[in-house]
């Protein structure tokens, strides 16, 4: 009897430990814990190009994450990728509605996210807000074509 | 004192029909008929590698025959749909050579282990079956024991006081005097007796040990390359006149079982060049 | 000429054979699910003995691995001056790969191979078969519940491998080489996918789970009963649990991944 309540106190401390290893990977580990339990609202950004801009990745205000893109589809009848942003809902009506979406690299290599530098106007994005101004990302081929043909003059950031 | 049962149910607890058994392209059984009555030690002798412990798993149902019937207490064994056959081999014991006892659990757990299965019978109630059945088996003083720590024969007796846990209605067992030292084969042959005649349990033995086995036997089937070739009391065997059994029960070196393994003559194989 | 093709032949069809065995083990080992159930301390003890008594290696495993992926880590990306990305990196390979493949190859040396000696053992000295004479079926009473008992596991302990090569990269990173912790984190919350990640690699553990403790109790389960046929059935084990394994995770990684 001694025998068995060993090993029921060792497996359920085998139990416990892989459920905290569970819950720490998706907690500590993963992004599941930076995912925002709180409401969000949507707001569409047309890109002409989005580079490897991928679902998720985060939308960020003067280096500040406030939301994460939520979805990207192509729109066929003006041949520009539409972006959808998940922005959370404490900064509804506080973003200028004519700010500027770019899309950035995290560092030289890094992973692609928006960018938002606001702009001057009294009117503020509500849920379903477009922003109209918009910067693609940066495509490397296109850099380095531009710069060999001697065009470029935006240049790498 | 086997006479009220046989008013009691005349027909044979066993009943094998021309069963046919076939290991790789050699013939283990090839027509064998074999009743085994109610209430008696029948044992079944024969040398060795006539596969006397494939007869035991054949009547389990654990092996499957090419041809033949075997029935136990009026069902045929192959038949059964598997419940069926798990619900009858409930009423069947089998004493293995090595005991089969399960390594990890105690004696006593051993011994409980059946019951723990098959019945839903209480702690208290196991514990006094289980001392019960090992003291029958004269081990009670043993069930703390792991079976590591038990001699060839104390293990046998432990896995006899298993195959008895249930109260079976038949124990096959398989060669129980193999390698087992005066004492405890001494032991073993009362056990067997005791029980048979104390429980009216129907007893197969299995076995090539002559002398044991007809001491304890009521009837004796003496087979060979697949067939009967003798059955009778012990007394009507050790008189009987055919020769292959008295090359058998005296363990007479040469006769119809030849000393050689048939070879070319050996003046010939001598002289032969090296190749 | 011949004589090899009938070799090669012979050994085609025993493969075979063995493989169509396997398989229809399998029902069985579902089917035992039942008297589980109505049994759960058998369970119990095999998660003991499976899960409990790997607990140390992976815990080591781990911790070591993590380590290493922390310092060479370290070396290589502060080339291109990329040491934030460190814990991305050591997180990654370890959720997405180290964990689940070498979890399952320890577990397959420890537990797997464990499993198939006890269980050729049980055969050669008639244990399983005492146990059918008992009208109990052994693969429901003896193998159903280490079957189990490994699926269980293996994912439990390829999340406890990750999670302690986690911190090992992290002690090495922000602990010895000084990385920055904050970076060390977040690169890796934000590189690092849920459902993406660290899903794909539980099912991964689940399935190398599957296997490894499938392979171990069929090669114990069938193996010659002799000490030689248990002693080859182990070699076995470890041999073919390591090569699904591998395999396995290539297609589950073009899967998931791809």
């Amino acid at each position: 009897m001694n025998k068995n309540r060993q090993i029921e106190i060792w497996v359920g401390l085998f139990m416990a430990l892989g459920f905290v290893a569970l819950f720490f990977l998706a907690m500590q580990v993963s992004n599941l814990g930076t995912a925002y339990k709180g409401k969000t609202f949507t707001v569409t950004a047309r890109f002409d190009n989005i580079g490897g801009l991928k679902v998720r990745a985060p939308v960020k205000i003067a280096g500040v994450e406030v939301g994460r893109v939520a979805g990207i589809h192509y729109d066929p009848d003006d041949f520009r990728a539409v972006v959808d942003m998940a922005i959370q809902a404490q900064y509804l009506n506080r973003i200028p509605e004519d700010s500027f979406a770019k899309i950035l690299t995290a560092g030289l290599l890094g992973e692609q996210y928006i960018g938002l530098d606001p702009g001057g106007s009294e009117d503020m994005l509500a849920d379903g807000g477009e922003i109209s101004v918009t910067q693609s990302a940066l495509v490397l081929e296109e850099v380095v074509g531009q710069f060999i043909f001697g065009k470029g003059q935006e240049g790498a950031k | 004192m086997t006479q009220q049962e046989n008013n009691a149910d005349e027909s044979p607890l066993v009943r094998i029909r021309g069963l046919r058994f076939r290991r790789g392209s050699r013939w283990i059984f090839d027509g064998l008929d074999i009743d085994i009555p109610r209430g008696r030690v029948t044992a079944i002798m024969g040398p060795s590698g006539t596969g006397k412990t494939t007869l035991l798993k054949l009547i389990g149902g654990q092996l499957r025959p090419d041809a033949g019937s075997i029935e136990v207490d009026g069902q045929n064994v192959h038949a059964l749909s598997t419940p069926e056959l798990y619900r009858l081999r409930m009423r069947m014991g089998m004493l293995f050579q090595s005991g089969a006892l399960l390594t990890d659990m105690s004696v006593y757990d051993n011994v409980a282990f059946p019951l723990r299965e098959h019945t839903r019978l209480t702690e208290s109630m196991i514990r006094k079956l289980v001392l019960l059945k090992l003291e029958a088996v004269g081990l009670r003083g043993a069930r703390g024991l792991m079976p590591s720590e038990l001699s060839g024969g104390m293990a046998r007796r432990v896995a006899l006081a298993r195959a008895i846990a249930l109260d079976p209605m038949m124990i096959m067992y398989d060669e129980p005097f193999t390698g087992q030292d005066p004492i405890s084969m001494g032991v073993l042959v009362q056990l067997i007796r005791r029980l048979n005649d104390a429980s009216r349990i129907t007893s197969v033995l299995v076995s090539h040990d002559v002398a044991e086995t007809l001491a304890i036997s009521d009837l004796v089937y003496v087979i060979s390359d697949g067939r009967v070739v003798e059955s009778g009391t012990p007394e009507h065997l050790q008189h009987s006149g055919g020769e292959w059994t008295r090359q058998f029960i005296q363990g007479l070196p040469d006769g119809p079982v030849p000393f050689h393994f048939p070879a070319p003559g050996l003046r010939e194989d001598l002289l032969e060049a090296a190749p | 000429m011949t004589h090899l093709l009938a070799q090669l032949g012979a050994w085609g069809l025993n493969g075979m054979a063995r493989l169509g065995r396997a398989h229809l083990l399998l029902l069985p080992l579902l089917r035992g699910l039942l008297s589980i159930l109505r049994r759960p301390r058998l369970l119990l003890d095999q998660l003991y003995s499976v899960g409990v008594l790997t607990i140390l290696i992976i815990t080591v495993a781990g911790l070591f691995v993590g380590m290493v992926l922390g310092l060479q880590g370290y070396y290589i990306l502060s080339r291109f001056g990329g040491e934030t990305a460190l814990g991305l990196m050591v997180a990654a390979s370890l959720v997405r790969e180290l964990g689940p493949v070498l979890t399952a190859l320890l577990f397959a040396g420890r537990a797997g191979s464990a499993l198939t000696a006890e269980i050729g053992l049980m055969k050669a000295t008639e244990q399983l078969s005492g146990l059918e004479m008992m009208a109990v079926n052994p693969q429901h009473r003896v193998l159903a519940p280490r079957f189990f008992a490994g699926i269980i596991s293996v994912p439990l302990l390829a999340a406890l491998f990750s999670m302690l090569g986690v911190a090992g990269g992290w002690m090495v990173g922000g602990g010895l080489l000084g990385v920055d912790q904050g970076a060390f984190w977040n690169g890796m919350q934000e590189g690092i996918d849920f459902s993406d990640d660290v899903i794909n690699g539980v099912i991964k553990s689940v399935v190398f789970g599957f296997v490894c403790t499938w392979i171990a109790i069929f090669q114990g389960y069938d193996c010659v009963p002799t000490s030689e046929g248990v002693s080859r059935a182990t070699t076995r084990t470890v041999v073919h649990s390591s090569l699904a394994v591998l395999g396995l995770d290539f297609v589950l990684t073009a899967m998931m991944f791809g």
